[in-house]
């Protein structure tokens, strides 16, 4: 494995369940890893990590199975950590933190998005494991579940269109496939996402999707699909290269003029350069054991751009 | 009346006319309630005691004329009066446009068989003509999403401002399927409340087991299920059921049965001494006879991942293991229904079943069936609305319930099928394309039958316009030159965009009621003779 940064797995199997960037990486270098003992920050680009709940003095583990940060971090400073039964809200990059609690039985988080017009509309919204979506229109301070038409409440992933603001648009992949939302995550559809291929474990929306509808979802066991429609139909993609679990996809940013898509398998990092059609190791040489999560930097999905991957046996490795 | 004795057989020319006459009355007093500013009719009661029965549908209306006192204008009075009510049970709006298409077909093919035109051909040609204009409005129909959308086009349906919202508001959210009550409330304004999950209008068992004596309902969490229609009246039955559960570490249990005994319900009750340890909730089996019975319990068993326990197939609880109860993370319970959250069924399962609904749904052409598998399908989509009707008087209520139902059924299709530009725009826009037809042709009645289709186009737009208080005639020839998808306001007095102003009308209804319009009046155009059957003479001493 070629690493520059390696953050050490505890004894216990210390899942990292997801990992964040600063919408200002590229200058602030902060990063959050939400991992099964907590919430780790990291203000070096992801090569060495703190613990984010020190303010919480707390006496047992929490596990942080979500984490999620303003689209203007930079100023407003807010993260927002999901743990069992609630979720933590913190508007000073993690010193200090207040926690939502969620009504009973305690719903598991396993996605967090913040609305891109954050500033204005307070929209956060929040996926969990048995209990379908959760939003909050003030800024996390009160959730409610947001269920119409979403008969299938396994959310295992949660994405919100770039033009969140005009368009309201919200995906989510589930045990039986993928279901969209065009009011803000209040009421939700389902999708033509081919039954037999779910579930569904990452979703990633066009830059553009405003204007392409293009959606690429990864699944479970049967790779990658993609949509151009806004999920009235999809494409297999690469099934010969993926095999395993597609546990992440990042699209470069300036997509669809450059066609990149970067996927995340269980032990390697595939990428596109034709949008989909055909694929090849993102770089030589570089595998783990189980990948978990993964977050590609402002500076895109390019082998020379680092990129931070997380990982099921603990630990963030940056490429 | 004795004339109404006599049996009698009438010719042209008087058959002819005496239809016209009866179809000239009928759609003359419905007329006036076509489009946004409709004007009422008043019909008397039949009791003296009764203020007369104010109405601006003319579905209803044509509902209410039972009969004309001209028996020939009667048969064509009645020829509409069918069509009318056959488009408001199935499509529910429509009617009115109906009603003077049929007129201007029918009135403008008389003049054309009078004047020597073969009726037969000319049936065939308008149906043609028919099929294209029904292709040009599929071509412009358009599927319609958002509240403030849905809110316009409710507005349009119903004109009640404060109900449009909230319908909305509520379709915006449940969509086509959604699980809607319609009840009335008990204060003047109109309320609305969501509700998470599915519910059922079934009652628990025994008040006694409401823990929330304040709220007269029971809360449940990560409860098991047992999905049955079995009458339960031995509590040694029941006994070990309830002790399984409680073995197998569940710490609330809902049974589901069409009868308990009092001794059951005293052992269930026994068992729930401490809810904080184990709670049992005993509910009536969802569904009015056995055939919903089935169908509720067939869909509670594939949300909550349940075996049902039926009678019919001779079970008892001595065959039920922990494997046959469903799960689900919430379950509540009242006196009136009860509802589920987050069953824990294979949701791939649970969206083959709800597939499999949706097709039952389309290809099925029963009314009642259809209803059936509306509600079902609102139900296992999860989340339902209720919509208090409020009001100051009992008439205001129920007129009001009525509307909110009806318009509720509409945006369900407007929502399924599409919608067209609204005020007549629609059938307007689809003179190009007849007119291609009518230069591509040379055969007298053929030509004839597309020139009738023209000029009934233009007649809901007609009717609209001067409905509103305006000339028809200049604003019809306005548009006709306007840019694609320009309209005429009625309300505003203005020619607008009309799918930016939101001004739309059901697909479904705009092609249902020009097939319908079409296809009667050129039946009716071949109407040669009418035959007066004798009435049968009433016996002495009967009504």
């Amino acid at each position: 494995m070629t690493a520059d940064a390696y953050m050490a797995a505890s004894d216990l199997l210390d899942t990292v369940n997801a990992v964040v960037v600063s919408p200002n990486f590229t200058n602030d270098g902060v990063c959050f890893a939400a991992r099964n003992s907590g919430l780790y920050r990291s203000d070096d680009g992801g090569r060495s990590w703190s613990m984010a709940y020190r303010s919480l003095e707390l006496d047992v583990l929490v596990a942080t199975t979500a984490v999620a940060v303003s689209p203007n971090f930079s100023a407003d400073q807010t993260v927002f950590a999901g743990v069992s039964g609630g979720i933590l809200r913190s508007a000073d990059g993690g010193a200090t933190w207040s926690a939502a609690t969620l009504p009973l039985p305690a719903p598991l988080i396993t996605a967090l998005a913040v609305s891109p017009n954050f500033a204005k509309d307070g929209v956060v919204l929040a996926g969990t494991m048995e209990d379908g979506v959760f939003r909050s229109s003030d800024r996390g301070a009160s959730w409610a579940a947001w269920n119409f038409g979403l008969f299938d409440l396994h959310i295992l992933c949660l994405a919100l269109s770039p033009s969140f603001a005009t368009d309201e648009t919200v995906v989510v992949g589930t045990e039986s496939g993928l279901f969209r939302s065009t009011n803000s995550g209040r009421a939700w559809r389902e999708t033509a996402f081919p039954p037999e291929a779910a579930p569904v474990l990452s979703v990633a929306p066009s830059p553009t999707y405003a204007d392409d509808g293009t959606l690429f979802a990864g699944t479970e066991l049967k790779g990658l699909f993609r949509s151009d429609d806004r999920g009235q139909s999809w494409t297999s993609l690469g099934a010969d290269v993926m095999t395993e679990a597609v546990a992440g996809i990042v699209l470069d940013p300036a997509f669809p003029a450059k066609p990149h898509v970067l996927v995340l398998l269980a032990d390697r990092l595939v990428l596109s350069r034709d949008g989909g059609a055909s694929w090849s190791d993102w770089r030589a040489s570089v595998s783990f054991e189980t990948a978990t999560a993964l977050i590609a930097t402002p500076q895109g999905v390019e082998p020379d751009a680092p990129v931070l991957v997380g990982l099921m046996e603990g630990g963030v490795v940056r490429l | 009346m004795p004339d109404q004795q006599i049996p009698g057989v009438v010719f042209q020319p008087n058959s002819h006319r005496g239809l016209q006459r009866g179809i000239n009355q009928l759609v003359n007093v419905v007329r006036p309630t076509l489009g946004p500013r409709p004007r009422t009719v008043a019909i008397e009661s039949t009791s003296r005691h009764k203020t007369p029965e104010l109405l601006d549908s003319a579905g209803v209306i044509a509902r209410r004329i039972v009969q004309l006192h001209e028996r020939d204008a009667d048969m064509g009075a009645m020829m509409v009066r069918h069509l009318l009510w056959k488009l408001h049970e199935e499509v529910g709006d429509g009617t009115a446009t109906a009603a003077v298409l049929f007129q201007t077909v029918y009135n403008r093919g008389f003049s054309y068989i009078a004047a020597g035109g073969n009726a037969m051909r000319l049936r065939r040609y308008l149906e043609q003509g028919t099929r294209e204009i029904v292709a040009e409005l599929e071509r412009m129909t358009v599927s319609i999403d958002g509240k403030q959308r849905l809110a316009l086009l409710a507005e349009s349906l119903c004109f009640d401002q404060p109900l449009a919202m909230l319908l909305g508001e509520i379709f915006d959210l449940v969509g086509e399927y959604g699980h809607v009550e319609i009840r009335t409330g008990h204060r003047r304004e109109l309320e609305r409340q969501y509700v998470e999950g599915s519910y059922w209008g079934s009652k628990v068992l025994s008040p006694h087991m409401l823990t929330d004596h304040i709220k007269l309902r029971a809360d449940l969490t990560d409860a098991a299920i047992l999905i049955s229609d079995l009458e339960l009246e031995d509590p040694r039955e029941v006994f070990p059921m309830v002790h399984m559960a409680m073995e197998a570490g569940h710490k609330a249990l809902v049974i589901l049965a069409t009868k308990l005994s009092e001794t059951v319900v005293a052992l269930l009750l026994a068992a729930s001494r401490d809810p904080e340890k184990f709670q049992v909730l005993a509910v009536q089996t969802p569904g009015a006879g056995a055939s919903e019975q089935m169908a509720a319990m067939e869909d509670l068993s594939i949300m909550t991942g349940g075996r049902p326990v039926l009678k019919v197939t001779g079970d008892t609880l001595r065959k039920v293991t922990a494997e046959d109860l469903g799960h689900a993370r919430r379950v509540w319970g009242d006196r009136f229904s009860f509802g589920i959250v987050g069953g824990k069924g294979d949701p791939r399962r649970l969206r083959a079943h709800i597939a499999n609904l949706r097709t039952g749904f389309a290809t099925s052409d029963d009314r009642s069936a259809r209803n059936r598998l509306q509600q079902r399908l609102g139900r296992l989509l999860g989340g339902s609305a209720v919509l208090w009707i409020g009001g100051t008087s009992e008439p205001e209520l129920k007129a009001r319930e009525e509307l909110a139902k009806r318009t509720s059924d509409m945006l369900r299709t407007a929502l399924r099928e599409g919608v067209v530009p609204g005020g007549g725009v629609a059938l307007l826009a689809c003179r190009p394309k007849l007119r291609q037809c009518l230069e591509a042709t040379a055969d007298a009645d053929e030509q004839a039958a597309y020139r009738i289709l023209l000029r009934a186009l233009e007649e809901p737009l007609r009717t609209i316009v001067s409905n509103a208080g305006f000339d028809a005639s200049p604003v019809v020839a306005r548009l006709i030159q306007a840019e694609n998808g320009s309209g005429f306001d009625a309300r505003q007095g203005q020619v607008v965009n009309m799918a930016e102003a939101g001004i739309f009308d059901l697909a479904a209804a705009q092609k249902a009621a020009i097939q319908g319009a079409v296809t009667s009046a050129a039946l009716a155009l071949t109407v040669d003779i009418l035959i007066h059957k004798k009435k049968p003479q009433a016996t002495p001493g009967r009504p």
